[in-house]
């Protein structure tokens, strides 16, 4: 397995896919950090503002699941599964070594989001004439609820590649359901959306959706439901992928 | 449909051989079959014995080129034979070993995006040359290729074959083959057609002569009362099929007809492959 791993980690910073996206997760949050702290909405003094402000390190997870979805279809897309399964024939095992590679890199990158977002935002609130209302235990909120929510999406990423293949319907579906389907379930049925994989990763990061009318999960219970729904999402890819041809 | 049905051969240690059929025959499925890439309705793929997706001992013994697409476009060559050496539990040093052995060296380090396809051709050889395989798979390797892809690809698959490795070498056109393998294994509609040896191939056919002579048409009905089957070509010539050339000879002399021109047709192998993939279409 740690051959196969070691493999997959190559694969992964080889190609200048997952630099892009590393640089356009960086891009985003500072966008989105340097923006937000100028937003109408907010005044940045109270530290509910704060926290949503710094929130923006979220963002960690929807790149993680892209790296995760692309890690799996670039495979298919490029043909290079036969190649990688005529060396490694127990395909339960390379896709497990490709959960756990992006499973690391995601730990990378919700560590990197969630730390500029925390930095930047920091430094805004304070260029804009206030004091950080954020305490330590915000901090580390953010901090592990980031990461740990980026890398059961970059699991969860792998499983849906795995399962559809196809990389373009992949990277459609992941983007209609975050930014779609999740935000009507939460105007239409809130008390079922809580339980949606997007919002049981925020309940772990003590971030807000929406306008916040909606208590979100514990912490724990978002990420074990996360944490479940990454699982199911590889089960389905090992399955799909073992019982599949590969033409 | 049937793809494959019912298809088995073996292949000799040092040995080169073609694997043919028209397009559509089950080549490609057959390989992949063998390969575990693809999973039969029924029955099962072996190779050295074993069923290759559950037994690690195949995949060591095999290396395979599919398709000279395989390849990330962004990734260097470098860095492909490297992923693929590392999930082999292989030394770095490998790869760049077998990028010696295919003369990709220089170009290693640049994205495949910029290889042309002979380059991708060699680099796909590189990685199915990684794990010292005593079995090399090439699906179509001739496709694309120009002269001198052609020609290197001629002389490393001899070269291999003389070190000892077996080799098997799909194509659709026989004549791309004819010059380097040994046998041939030639399959049609997804069951065998034929195994044989490259020269034994043409005995099997009607052997087919030659005639021009002045009076020609005087010995049709010659022919015809000898029981041999006789077309008439342009003008003062005539194709037999079953004669020899020395009974054609005697009939004509007993006859007085004075022959120009007596030549013994030997069937090209491209021939004997379309009579033999189109008989079995019948």
């Amino acid at each position: 397995m740690s051959a196969q791993l070691r493999s997959e980690l190559r694969k992964l910073r080889t190609t200048r896919t997952n630099l892009g996206l590393l640089l356009g997760l960086v891009a985003l949050i500072l966008f989105g950090v340097i923006a937000g702290s100028f937003g109408s909405e907010s005044d940045m003094a109270s530290a509910q503002d704060q926290r949503e402000l710094v929130g923006n390190g979220g963002f960690a997870a929807v790149f993680a699941a892209l790296l995760g979805v692309m890690a799996m279809t670039s495979e298919f897309r490029h043909g290079t599964i036969r190649t990688t399964f005529v060396f490694t024939p127990a395909r339960t095992r390379v896709v497990i070594a490709k959960v756990f590679a992006c499973f690391l890199v995601g730990i990378g990158f919700g560590a990197l989001g969630a730390g500029l977002a925390l930095g930047t935002g920091a430094l805004m609130i304070r260029t804009r004439g206030y004091e950080v209302l954020l305490d330590s235990g915000d901090v580390r909120r953010l901090l592990l609820g980031t990461i740990v929510m980026a890398a059961l999406w970059a699991a969860l990423g792998v499983g849906i590649g795995a399962v559809l293949r196809n990389q373009v319907p992949a990277l459609v579906g992941l983007f209609a359901w975050l930014f779609v389907v999740e935000i009507l379930l939460f105007q239409h049925v809130p008390e079922v959306a809580r339980y949606a994989p997007a919002a049981a990763g925020t309940a772990m990061t003590g971030d807000s959706v929406g306008d916040s009318s909606v208590n979100l999960l514990s912490a724990p219970a978002g990420g074990a439901l996360l944490a479940l729904y990454a699982g199911a999402s590889v089960l389905a890819g090992v399955l799909v992928t073992n019982g599949r041809d590969v033409t | 449909m049937v793809a494959v049905d019912d298809l088995s051969f073996r292949l000799d240690q040092g040995s080169v051989t073609g694997f043919l059929g028209p397009n559509g025959a089950g080549k490609t499925t057959t390989l992949r079959m063998l390969l575990g890439l693809v999973r039969p309705t029924s029955g099962s793929a072996l190779v050295f014995g074993r069923r290759y997706r559950e037994d690690a001992e195949p995949a060591r013994r095999v290396g395979a080129v599919l398709e000279a697409a395989d390849f990330h476009p962004g990734r260097s060559g470098r860095d492909h034979l490297i992923m693929l050496a590392l999930a082999a539990g292989l030394p770095i040093a490998r790869s760049d070993e077998v990028l010696g052995l295919v003369q990709l060296t220089q170009a290693g380090r640049r994205r495949v995006g910029t290889y042309s396809l002979g380059m991708r051709q060699r680099l796909g050889i590189a990685a199915a040359l990684l794990r010292r395989p005593e079995l090399l798979i090439l699906d179509e390797p001739a496709n694309g290729l120009d002269p001198e892809g052609v020609h290197w690809l001629r002389t490393f698959v001899r070269d291999f074959a003389t070190a000892g490795g077996s080799v098997l070498i799909s194509s659709h056109v026989l004549a791309e083959v004819a010059q380097t393998v040994d046998n041939v294994v030639i399959i049609d509609k997804g069951r065998l057609v034929t195994i044989a040896g490259l020269e034994e191939l043409s005995d099997g056919v009607a052997r087919k002569v030659r005639v021009r002579a002045r009076r020609i048409r005087t010995l049709l009905p010659l022919l015809a009362a000898g029981g041999f089957e006789a077309t008439m070509l342009d003008g003062d010539e005539l194709l037999v099929r079953g004669a020899s050339p020395e009974q054609i000879a005697e009939l004509a002399a007993g006859s007085e007809i004075v022959l120009h021109e007596l030549v013994q047709e030997s069937p090209t192998l491209e021939n004997v492959f379309l009579e033999l993939t189109s008989a079995s279409t019948r």
